[in-house]
């Protein structure tokens, strides 16, 4: 199976790459498989890519490059959405709703968590 | 939309499982007590909306190249 990307171009992945979302993600609830890319020298992001929606992608980066201890899930990493901007110092990070992966039996949601430390729109850069 | 009348420590009770109890109303003010099974996620309406435009904005932006971020370090959380 492909799927074309725009930051990796044609992207060849087997069934069992593929991570289920139950319940999609807020604002994709209807797309329940993703791909998840990881990062090399050139790329600090995760990418999360739609295998059912071509052109449905974002960047993701491990909570835990923010905060110290980000409320975990059992066995599940915490990534955090990030939506990008011409200007880095605009960048910004969903530490709000938390999209967890378990590499492992390939699964992965996205949750609300309640505390206030965690915010839609986290600046990822400083100078 | 059904619009119905309640009085404080009344009940809704939506599809036999979920228990909607008004604890209290007054200025303006309405305090819910929600009863439903683990697997019903309820969030207050405000905040999906947030994270629900936040999450098609991110989609929406995710071509724009990360440029001049060499100098920049990671703003990590502070207590």
């Amino acid at each position: 199976m492909q799927i074309e990307t725009f930051q990796f171009g044609t992207v060849h992945f087997n069934e069992e790459n593929i991570l289920k979302f139950k319940s999609g993600l807020f604002g994709f609830e209807e797309l329940k498989n993703f791909l998840l890319i990881k990062p090399d020298d050139d790329n600090i992001f995760y990418w999360l890519y739609s295998v059912e929606k071509p052109g449905i992608g974002f960047p993701l980066i491990g909570l835990n490059v923010i905060y110290e201890n980000y409320p975990a899930e059992e066995k599940s990493a915490a990534f955090g959405i990030v939506t990008m901007n011409q200007d880095p110092l605009k960048v910004t990070v969903n530490s709000k709703a938390p999209v967890y992966i378990n590499q492992d039996d390939r699964t992965g949601f996205q949750k609300i968590v309640e505390d206030e430390k965690y915010i839609v729109h986290y600046s990822l850069f400083v100078e | 939309m059904l619009i119905l009348a309640r009085k404080n420590g009344e009940e809704i009770i939506i599809d036999s499982k979920i228990i909607v109890k008004i604890i209290s109303a007054s200025d303006g003010h309405v305090k819910i007590g929600i009863t439903a099974p683990e697997e019903i996620e309820i969030l207050r309406g405000e905040i999906y909306f947030k994270v629900k435009e936040n999450t098609l904005k991110a989609s929406e932006e995710s071509r724009r190249k990360l440029q001049n971020v060499s100098k920049l370090k990671f703003n990590k959380f502070k207590e």
